[in-house]
């Protein structure tokens, strides 16, 4: 009986070829559309992400205390053995830079703006961070020469102070005892990372060319930025760390900046709601198109209960058949959707002609890498599936309410 | 021969605001098994009313329907669709057939819907189809064959779940003089070799006249009753 309610539910949807075909076609665009879009989304927002992470952000950051409250100079901790044990100790930690973080006033010949200076080991800021490939080749390089006195800063920077590679600056900040230090710097590389606002705000220094002018005792760094294997390890590595390090602060990447991961909670909320209402409005075809299927078959069905089909089965072949006809849509849908995404997903899909880099100032990446991840592509599914059932629902009830009599009376 | 169907002061009382129909208006009826038994009557006389209820398709408004000894106007709807799927076999005006089926699928549906194991229901359904001299369009849909065929499915659609009795309201009204004749020559042959139980309505006076039995209606009552 039930490959035959099976058969006979498919080929009743192909009764109406044209009528079954358009609302197949809708939903099929919708998932499609759906898919993507959200593969689109995720990996835009992914991408962004990431690359805060990789180029400046780390996945996790320590600092004394008082270093967050208000950028305190003096908020430093000792970058000692016993330090680098515990680090080494906490596990998943691949690399780790330990820097300064220093606000100073950057002056050109032309104009002067405030910066937050990263004072740095290159080898490991290197190991930590890729900021150092977004410079280009014509730009200079991540501080290659000791002792030189170089400063890495961004385009947009180099634009508003307008100087170009190995033009002069001044750096002038306040040390741990109150005094102004002022130091002069050559432009030695200039990067350009898809966040504009990092980017107008961050410059590098070498740290042995700074420390001595901080104050700071022997040893001391304001930061210790960390590199772990992904987003999941990150946050077993930090709360492990943090019982080793009671006395510091030990942040995940969106502990640091919380707006980042909460952009990518949203973003998914976002997929989900916007996924919800394509279905919502699918759900009206697919209920309209029932609705028609079943009232012109009012006749058979009556016939059908005449003859001593019941009620249940009837209602399951209704049912059947909006499910099969969501099914079948949202499974080409689904999977054109999915092939699109595997083709773009390596290459990327560059935005730039569109948009050229306008997204970047609010730190999106011009080219896209979409992503679906298992997560959402069962959020996806767990969707279709509820609005096949609920638009299954209506047009099945309808034809239950169906008076046989009524029903084949001419 | 035994009794299959017996029913005693049935009522069918259609209230309006004015006034009242009665339908059916105290029939005492009693069929036998092998019959071959017209009900014939002017339009409105109540023969479909009464086949209805004869059928389990509607439920008095007072009497009793007996059908092999067991009063059917006690059993609950739900009880009444399984009474029907097991004891009777329906033959309508039109719309008989499932469109998207063939005429061998149509047959063996009901045969499914009883549960019954799909290769026994399928080598029923062609010797059906057979029978009623059908046997070359087993794979055909209804829409490729004529009414008179598609009557003839539906004749065998009605006898594949091996009914106590066929009941066919009009089986005839939508077929020609000559298709007509057939089907009930067809009807009559299953009566006689098979002993198949059948109960129709008609208005036309040549299918009467192949009926073995003729009772005629009038205003829900029987005023007559004739034996050949
Ligand atoms: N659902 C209903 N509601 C009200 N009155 C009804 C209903 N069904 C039938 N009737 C009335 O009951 C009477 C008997 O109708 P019925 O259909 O049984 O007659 P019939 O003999 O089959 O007529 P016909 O030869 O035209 O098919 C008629 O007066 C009809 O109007
Ligand atoms: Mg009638």
């Amino acid at each position: 009986m039930k490959t035959m309610l099976i058969s006979l539910a498919w080929k009743n949807i192909w009764r109406n070829k044209l009528r079954s075909g358009m609302i197949l076609g809708a939903i099929a665009i919708g998932l499609f559309a759906g898919t993507f879009m959200t593969a689109f989304l995720s990996g835009w927002i992914e991408h962004s992400v990431i690359s805060d992470i990789q180029n400046q952000l780390a996945y996790i950051q320590v600092h004394d205390p008082g270093f967050a409250a208000n950028n305190d100079i003096k908020a430093c901790f000792l970058q000692d053995e016993a330090m680098v044990a515990k680090i080494a100790s906490a596990g998943e930690v691949a690399a780790v830079s330990y820097r300064l973080r220093l606000n100073a006033m950057l002056a050109s010949a032309a104009a002067a703006v405030g910066v937050s200076v990263k004072g740095v080991d290159v080898a490991a800021e290197k190991a930590v961070f890729t900021l150092h490939e977004t410079i280009p080749d014509s730009c200079g390089a991540f501080l290659p020469d000791e002792g030189r006195m170089q400063i890495v800063i961004s385009r947009k920077t180099a634009e508003k102070l307008k100087v170009r590679l190995r033009s002069k600056l001044v750096l002038t900040f306040q040390d741990t005892g109150g005094e102004m230090q002022s130091l002069a710097f050559r432009v030695g590389g200039i990067f350009k990372t898809a966040n504009a606002a990092f980017d107008e705000g961050t410059v590098f220094v070498r740290k042995s060319d700074i420390f001595a002018y901080t104050g700071l005792p022997e040893g001391a760094v304001h930061e210790a930025a960390l590199m772990t294997g992904g987003f999941e390890t990150c946050r077993t590595a930090s709360e492990r760390l943090q019982s080793l390090l009671p006395g510091l602060d030990v942040q995940t990447w969106d502990q640091v900046q919380p707006e980042l991961g909460l952009m990518l909670s949203w973003i998914g909320l976002m997929n989900g709601f916007i996924l919800a209402i394509f279905l919502l409005a699918l759900s009206f075809g697919i209920v309209n198109t029932m609705l028609m299927a079943v009232l012109e078959r009012t006749h058979e069905l009556g016939m059908l209960a005449c003859i001593g089909m019941s009620k249940r089965r009837i209602f399951r072949m209704i049912m059947l058949e909006t499910v099969f006809l969501t099914g079948v849509g949202s499974l080409l849908g689904i999977a054109a959707g999915l092939s699109v995404v595997g083709l773009t997903a390596r290459s990327g899909i560059d935005l730039t002609f569109l948009i050229e880099d306008q997204f970047e100032d609010y730190g999106f990446a011009s080219v896209v890498y979409p992503v679906m991840r298992a997560g959402t592509f069962m959020q996806i599914v767990a969707l279709v599936a509820l609005a096949g059932l609920l638009s299954a629902i209506y047009p099945a009830r309808k034809a239950l309410k169906l008076e046989p009599l009524e029903a084949i009376r001419n | 021969m035994s009794t299959i169907i017996e029913t005693s002061g049935l009522y069918k009382i259609y209230k309006d605001q004015a006034s009242e129909i009665h339908a059916v208006d105290g029939v005492n009826l009693r069929i036998s098994q092998g019959e071959f038994t017209a009900i014939v009557g002017p339009s409105g006389s109540g023969k479909t009313t009464l086949l209805n209820l004869i059928g389990g398709l509607d439920s008095p408004t007072s009497g009793s329907i007996h059908i092999d000894g067991s009063d059917i106007s006690r059993l609950s709807p739900k009880e009444l669709v399984d009474f029907r799927l097991h004891h009777i076999g329906f033959i309508f005006q039109s719309y008989n057939l499932i469109p998207v089926l063939t005429a061998k699928e149509n047959v063996s549906f009901v045969m499914d819907l009883q549960g019954r194991r799909s290769r026994e229901a399928g080598q029923r359904s062609l010797e059906l189809l057979e029978a009623v001299g059908l046997g070359d369009r087993a794979d055909s849909r209804p829409a490729k064959l004529s009414g008179g065929q598609q009557q003839r499915v539906a004749v065998a659609r009605a006898l594949a779940s091996k009914p106590r009795f066929i009941l066919a309201d009009e089986p005839t009204a939508n077929l020609d003089s000559k298709s007509a004749a057939n089907l009930l020559d067809m009807m009559e042959k299953l009566n006689e070799q098979e002993q198949i139980t059948f109960l129709f309505s008609t208005h036309d006076p040549r299918i009467m006249a192949k009926a073995r039995r003729i009772i005629t209606l009038e205003d829900g009552r029987i005023v007559g009753d004739i034996l050949k």
